[in-house]
């Protein structure tokens, strides 16, 4: 029957036009027939697969695949690293776990660190006001404004190589060199305006102590390096009804380190000064401390009011925080009336307290203190990008990605993930002096230059940070002091030569020296430090200051900072 | 007469999609690459006393595969002509001899975004070979390489059939085939596991 239909269909067609109405009945069938066959789907599929490959998207290139042993150098914490790396990209990224400090811990932001160097907003192009420009326009105009006035050079991971190259030029430049403290540096600035120790030498012996009470410092949240605190958490204290090791977290909400503390004092956001005063007078009060010490101004009950316990709560938690000594008060920041709690309780220079670990290390010039007149400011890479210098100056920023609107004149794309060379001294709250090189194992696709390389362009005779840390790398194997933690860990003593040590450091060993407690720093304070944190709730919201680190550093274990509104109002 | 016309029409549309979609559409979408030279994977295997796939395509010490051989592996018997061939004085001279690895197309390579390791599959899980790769081994000839003109995949990823219906289990390495195999076995893996 088909055949005659066709025939007659065919022979019709001869005396017949092809109409429209044909055609749209072909197409009909042949999409419902298309629909029946493998195109939509397969195209679909290859078409997204094919869309995942675009030539600009990066593949790493296949090659011979080793691992290799380094340090994350996205923030001044320096958490040792494995890097596995395919034909010379590094591809994969985890904890190291023969670095002493970090322990094979890693923040949420490093275990991508490989990825940042392509990211959308990574910096690629110099950038002037909002027009594209070249190095060479960049280094004229700076060498422009260094020789019409001083230049202020503002770094946000100090005591690198690299900043002794920045510090070098603005001495020589007659400008000046300037920091961007984290915060758990700035919270050893009243030791160092009270004992003149410089708050970089200065770190907690926490692998001694025995009572740890933390104003809000975010201790098991990112706070220092990462690895270090929780691990000693996890082996000395979580979880246990008496513990070996006891965390208090004074602290306004249930942050994550409150959580896993061993107790949690809940106080009134703002009140962390006014408890510090209150802890202070009960300790005077029941002799629990010796009675020579400042007695502060604020009565007990005052600093029962402001933080919302009760005069007998302060009483009691003076006699926890005795109970099991050493004991050590961790600040969230610098506040004086915190930090006087330690004066009192003697964890000064002592073990399982405050104790100092480097010597040479010089005091640091806050970068959000006054500026005064500058012709020009150049901000290294490490500096937050939320930082913007309060002055009428030409801005020079290093960057490695773009953190969106800025006031900077000059946009200069810095390396990437490990794409520079550059040291890590001690990590800010660390007991004991660390050092570590991290090579550039990766290299950059764009052209890019660090703030140090930019200055020894200009200036021929400042030292590279190669060679700095050529030297620092002899003058510590001259100490034959301390450990280095490769693949074993040796003594010092145990290395051959200078050289074997450096290409141990520059193969991802760390050397770490002892904690140096028999340097007690004496510190006697005449009184109690006048009270300098705002009492008020309302201040909360506008008190936040981020923490140092590179613009897309978005990290998510430092949501302690991200306080609730107070629950009680006074 | 109109009624019948239409549906002739319609017929004739449907078949004509069904002819390029099923036979058509693979032709044109998959271009044929010969591979550098003939492997007869089973003269090896009986000729040679390569017993076993391992000797050849070895998983390192550190775990590692090594994927296709290098040519040194290839030299242990060919580095002088044993036998007449097209193929191998290709090998000898084209590659042995000047010391290039002979450039195989990899019909199961997975994309860069894939990490797979053969160690654990094959030392962990005790999958063989075949589960995979087929009875490829014990062939008498180098099948062709299809790569496809869109995505630039083996045809191998997706699978001979173009309907993924009926597959044999080594029929498509496609994300959904590691899936449904670790779910048949109970293995559970998340996103980084293959994505790392
Ligand atoms: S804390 Fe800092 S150094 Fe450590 S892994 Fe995170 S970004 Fe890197």
């Amino acid at each position: 029957m088909w055949k005659s239909v066709a025939w007659d269909a065919i022979n019709e067609g001869k005396a017949m036009k092809v109409t429209r109405r044909d055609l749209l009945v072909w197409g009909a069938g042949a999409a419902a027939g298309l629909l029946a066959t493998p195109v939509p789907w397969k195209v679909l599929d290859d078409v997204s697969i094919w869309s995942q490959n675009w030539p600009w998207i990066p593949q790493p290139t296949r090659g011979p695949v080793e691992v290799k042993q380094s340090f994350c150098t996205l923030c001044p914490k320096a958490c040792g690293l494995r890097v596995r790396m395919a034909n010379g990209w590094a591809v994969g990224v985890a904890g190291s776990s023969t670095h002493p400090i970090s322990r094979g811990a890693l923040c949420p932001l490093a275990f991508a660190a490989h990825q940042l160097n392509w990211h959308p907003q990574r910096l690629r192009n110099v950038r002037h006001g909002s027009s594209l420009s070249t190095w060479a326009e960049a280094q004229s105009a700076f060498a422009k404004a260094s020789k019409e006035g001083p230049v202020v050079v503002i770094d946000g991971y100090s005591g690198r190589a690299a900043s002794s190259v920045l510090e070098t030029f603005a001495g020589k430049q007659g400008g000046s060199y300037r920091v961007v403290a984290t915060p758990e540096l700035r919270a050893f600035t009243p030791y160092e305006q009270w004992t003149g120790i410089p708050a970089a030498s200065l770190g907690y012996d926490f692998e001694n102590a025995r009572t740890i009470v933390s104003f809000g410092a975010p201790l098991l949240d990112g706070w220092g390096t990462p690895g270090r605190l929780t691990r000693l958490w996890a082996e000395s204290g979580a979880g246990l009804s008496d513990p070996q090791l006891r965390l208090i977290q004074i602290d306004s909400s249930l942050s994550r380190t409150a959580a896993r503390a061993w107790q949690w004092i809940e106080i009134r956001e703002g009140s962390e000064s006014a408890l510090a005063s209150g802890l202070a007078g009960a300790l005077l009060e029941q002799n629990l401390v010796p009675a020579h010490s400042p007695v502060p101004s604020m009565t007990l009950a005052e600093s029962s009011a402001q933080a919302g316990l009760s005069v007998e709560r302060i009483r009691e938690l003076a006699r926890l925080v005795v109970a099991k000594t050493p004991a050590l008060v961790v600040a969230r920041d610098d506040d004086p009336a915190i930090a006087a709690l330690n004066v009192l309780l003697g964890s000064l220079g002592n073990r399982g307290g405050i104790v100092p670990h480097s010597e040479g290390v010089k005091p640091y010039v806050a970068a959000e203190s006054a500026i005064g007149n500058a012709r020009a400011v150049l901000i290294d890479a490490s500096v937050p990008w939320e930082f913007v210098p309060q002055v009428e100056a030409e801005i020079f920023r290093f960057a490695a990605w773009d953190g969106g609107a800025t006031k900077a004149d000059w946009l200069l794309p810095a390396p990437g993930f490990l794409e520079d060379l550059t040291d890590l001294p001690t990590a800010p709250g660390c007991s004991a002096q660390t050092y570590g090189v991290a090579p550039a194992l990766v290299k950059a696709t764009i052209e890019v230059q660090s703030a140090a390389q930019f200055l020894c362009s200009l200036d021929a005779s400042l030292p590279t940070t190669a060679k700095i840390i050529d030297s620092r790398c002899e003058d510590l194997f001259r100490r034959r002091e301390g450990n280095l933690y490769g693949q074993q860990i040796a003594a010092i003593d145990k290395v051959s030569s200078v050289q074997s040590f450096k290409e141990q450091l520059w193969k991802g060993a760390v050397w770490a020296g002892e904690a140096s407690l028999s340097k007690a720093f004496a510190c006697h304070l005449k009184e109690w430090p006048a009270q300098t944190r705002p009492v008020s709730a309302e201040t909360w919201a506008t008190q936040w200051k981020p923490v140092v680190m590179p613009p897309l550093a978005s990290k998510l274990y430092q949501e302690s900072g991200l306080r609730e509104p107070p629950r009680r109002n006074a | 007469m109109s009624k019948w016309r239409n549906s002739f029409v319609f017929a004739f549309g449907l078949a004509v999609a069904l002819l390029l979609g099923w036979v058509v559409f693979p032709r044109v979408l998959y271009s044929q690459k010969h591979q550098p030279l003939d492997f007869l994977h089973k003269t090896h295997a009986e000729k040679s006393g390569v017993a076993d796939c391992a000797e050849c395509h070895t998983i390192r010490e550190d775990g590692t595969f090594a994927g296709l051989p290098a040519v040194e592996k290839c030299a242990g018997c060919h580095s002088e002509r044993v036998g007449e061939s097209k193929a191998e004085a290709i090998l000898v001279d084209s590659y042995i001899k000047p010391g290039h690895d002979t450039p195989w197309l990899a019909y199961a390579r997975q994309p860069a975004n894939v990490w797979f390791s053969h160690a654990i599959h094959v030392k962990r899980a005790n999958l063989s070979c075949t589960e995979c790769h087929s009875t490829y081994g014990e062939s008498d000839r180098v099948r062709v390489y299809e790569v496809n003109r869109i995505s630039g995949y083996s045809r191998d990823i997706w699978g001979h059939s173009m309907s993924r219906l009926r597959r044999a289990p080594h029929e498509g390495m496609k994300m959904s085939d590691c899936e449904e195999c670790h779910k048949q076995r109970n293995v559970e893996v998340g996103c980084l596991g293959c994505h790392q």
